[in-house]
């Protein structure tokens, strides 16, 4: 050590040489244009040629959007530039806009729709606050409770007990997760701190610190009830339901109960317990097997035959059923591939330490295999959005088919090429930010780990 | 290496008592048809500390992953502190919550930070509280010396870091028996002394050690016992004065000659 060192201080003081500029035409833009469009003969030529479809294609469909448009018609005669030709019907798409929307809802209602959006909006905002607490308590009443809320706000009609219990508990839970979500922003302290502070339990021992949530939960439970008793909604049948609200409702709940269901199925198919693993394989081998459209079909017409006369069966229920399940199958392998990307050591220390099965499951597994899942469970979830269009063919009247049906009414008839365009983009809008959303996920989860 | 373990070869005070931890009798396993447990006899008393060694393949590391079930045993019988491993699952809970395990790949929670790996099961197995788990995490923490570092996720430590978060995570549980499956053969030579550093001080609290390790040095300081395997089989057990001194059998000759020649 001490040899080099003092050599070190003998020999000239190192001066690295200046840098040199880069050859002329490699960097910037002209630089980027060589590289990747004029790379050679045979990539300018492609280039080129690329160059001219796109062009062809953009100005052509400037004119079809813009140049031909007809903005204001009652019908789709009007929609004519001349005689022989009709000019692109924007009006058509303006004048069923509320119906691609919404569907067949009284138009006085739909402000329950909206409602029941924006009350989903403002349970899930906080999540994504950072100074929010306790935010897998909030995420997971918006998933398993908000629904009920919603059923009714859309179903309207008379409630039974069970009904009027659940609406009232998901009404409790809202107005507890906007409060909390307040309290945490303006004060950095949640609801529960606060209700301990208030009730004077700060300076006990933190085991009693349940006893005035409990309470205060309960009594929250009590006003929502009082609230609630005296209101209630027309009923709005649900073959009523459709449009983009419809597919929202179907692909909704399907999203929901399919990464749950997945990782059931796929934990059962991991099992040791060989009942459970060889009903696991059956299913998810079963419905991944199939078409969505036939299990559609199976789910509304064959279903009703094995049951006893004179029991209905809702359409829309059995359709909900049949994407849950099918989807269910799908993730169910999204899951197991996640799960088998984590070491088995992973499960061994957690085995070590003396956590349970699921403890393990839910504390080690699978918070690491759900990061590697991403991509793969929001591919699933954009395909299931989808596919819900599907049910159009059942003759659920979804986005797709309100679309269909729009083109069969007597004064638009011939109305498609406007309205099927309107729903790719938004069904682009949709899957891209669910696209753009994974791929924020992931760098965030990913930040922080290390390798 | 200039290690501690080496330099100071005064033998610990024996803390072994003539109360069993740990028994093992006609112990049986097989991989498929590979016999790796042949009949195995063995009696460990609480507070004893002993060194396991072996070529690989030789069944050490199953022999001390069946004590708390990592591997399930087939034929004989094992107890610890009393209770039979057998398939009863609140057995085999109540045997991992008092058997603490190092790894030779650490094996901690990636996603947690050191704190929350060393909290997560004494909150959930031990029904603690979160600030009576994080006090208790934070002493271990200081004793493996690197209470700085509780916050970080175990990515940005070093192996042997992450070793010492291993072992802290294992003795907030409070166990009574530690088993160490090799837990220097994965770090690099120059974190090798600071992990068997804390293992020493672990010993010296009278903790029953179980360790499978090459470290010799470390099994000449530490150990009451030092165990020699092959082939499935205890093929010699001896002090480890006696056991450097006078190997008797010609394999643990052959594996001593390999080992220390380099």
């Amino acid at each position: 050590m001490t040899e080099i060192t003092e050599q070190n201080t003998v020999s000239e003081k190192f001066v690295p040489k200046p840098d040199l500029p880069p050859p002329p035409n490699t960097t910037g833009a002209i630089g980027w244009l060589r590289y990747n469009l004029f790379d050679g003969f045979l990539s300018s030529c492609l280039t080129v040629l690329s160059l001219i479809a796109i062009g062809f294609l953009c100005v052509n469909f400037y004119e079809w959007a813009f140049t031909k448009a007809v903005l204001e018609a009652t019908n789709r005669q009007e929609c004519r530039i001349t005689p022989t030709e009709f000019g692109t019907c924007w009006a058509g798409v303006e004048f069923w806009f509320k119906r691609f929307i919404y569907g067949r809802y009284t138009d006085s209602e739909i402000w329950r729709v909206n409602s029941a959006a924006i009350i989903l909006i403002l349970w899930m905002v906080p999540v994504w606050l950072p100074r929010v607490t306790a935010k897998l308590n909030i995420a997971l009443t918006g998933v398993l409770i908000f629904p009920f809320l919603a059923g009714y706000m859309f179903l309207g009609g008379e409630r039974n007990w069970f009904m009027e219990i659940m609406v009232a508990v998901a009404l409790g839970c809202f107005i507890t997760v906007i409060v909390h979500s307040f309290l945490c922003l303006v004060t950095g302290s949640g609801i529960s701190k606060w209700i301990i502070k208030l009730a004077g339990f700060a300076g006990r021992s933190e085991r009693l610190h349940k006893v005035p949530v409990i309470v205060s939960a309960a009594i929250m439970f009590l006003i929502s009830l009082f609230v609630i008793n005296g209101v209630a909604f027309k009923e709005m049948s649900n073959n009523l339901w459709g449009g983009l609200f419809l597919t929202l409702v179907i692909s909704g709940i399907g999203i929901a109960t399919a990464l749950p269901a997945g990782i059931l199925l796929a934990l059962g198919r991991r099992s040791k317990m060989t009942v459970i693993r060889v009903l696991c394989v059956a299913f998810i081998e079963l419905f991944r097997s199939v078409p969505l459209i036939t299990i559609l079909f199976m789910a509304t017409t064959m279903f009703p035959l094995f049951l006893p006369e004179g029991f209905h069966i809702n359409k829309l229920a059995s359709a909900i059923v049949a994407v849950c399940l099918f989807a269910a199958a799908y993730m169910a392998e999204v899951v197991r591939g996640g799960l088998q990307a984590i070491p088995k050591g992973q499960y061994e220390a957690a085995e070590a330490v003396g956590l349970t099965y699921w403890q393990s499951m839910g504390f080690i597994v699978m918070p690491q295999a759900l990061k590697y899942m991403i991509p793969n469970i929001v591919s699933n979830f954009m395909g299931l959005f989808k596919d819900t269009t599907l049910v159009s063919i059942i003759g659920l009247y979804d986005l797709l088919g309100m679309i269909n049906a729009v083109s069969q009414d007597p004064r638009w008839i011939g109305l498609h090429h406007e309205p099927l365009f309107t729903a790719a983009v938004i069904f682009f809008i949709g899957c891209f930010a669910m696209s753009k959303y994974s791929q924020h996920l992931e760098r965030n989860l990913g930040a922080g780990h290390g390798r | 290496m200039n290690t501690k373990t080496e330099t100071e070869s005064n033998q610990l005070q024996s803390a072994a008592s003539d109360e069993v931890a740990i028994s093992m009798s006609k112990v049986n396993k097989w991989f498929g048809n590979f016999h790796v447990l042949k009949d195995i006899d063995l009696s460990i008393y609480k507070g004893e500390r002993i060194v396991i060694c072996g070529p690989s393949g030789s069944g050490k590391s199953t022999l001390i992953r069946c004590i708390n079930r990592l591997e399930e045993h087939q034929d004989g019988d094992i107890s610890v502190n009393g209770v039979t491993l057998d398939s009863n699952l609140k057995n085999i809970h109540a045997i991992r919550s008092d058997v603490g395990m190092v790894f030779q790949s650490f094996n901690l929670f990636p996603h947690l930070t050191v704190l929350e790996n060393c909290t997560l099961a004494p909150v959930w197995v031990r029904n603690m509280t979160k600030t009576e788990a994080q006090e208790i995490a934070m002493e271990y923490l200081t004793r493996v010396k690197i209470p700085e570092q509780a916050e970080k996720y175990p990515g940005q430590l070093s192996g042997g870091q992450q070793q010492r978060v291993a072992i802290a995570r294992s003795l907030c549980m409070n166990p009574q028996i530690m088993l160490f499956d090799e837990p220097t053969s994965a770090l690099d030579p120059e974190m090798i002394s600071e992990v068997l550093d804390v293992m020493i001080e672990l010993a010296e609290t009278g903790m029953t050690m179980l360790v499978v390790s090459h470290e010799m040095g470390f099994a000449r300081r530490v150990a009451d016992r030092v165990i020699f395997m092959d082939y499935g089989e205890i093929v010699e057990q001896n002090t480890p004065e006696e056991f450097f001194a006078n190997p008797k059998s010609d394999r643990t000759k052959l594996f001593l000659s390999q080992i220390l020649s380099h």
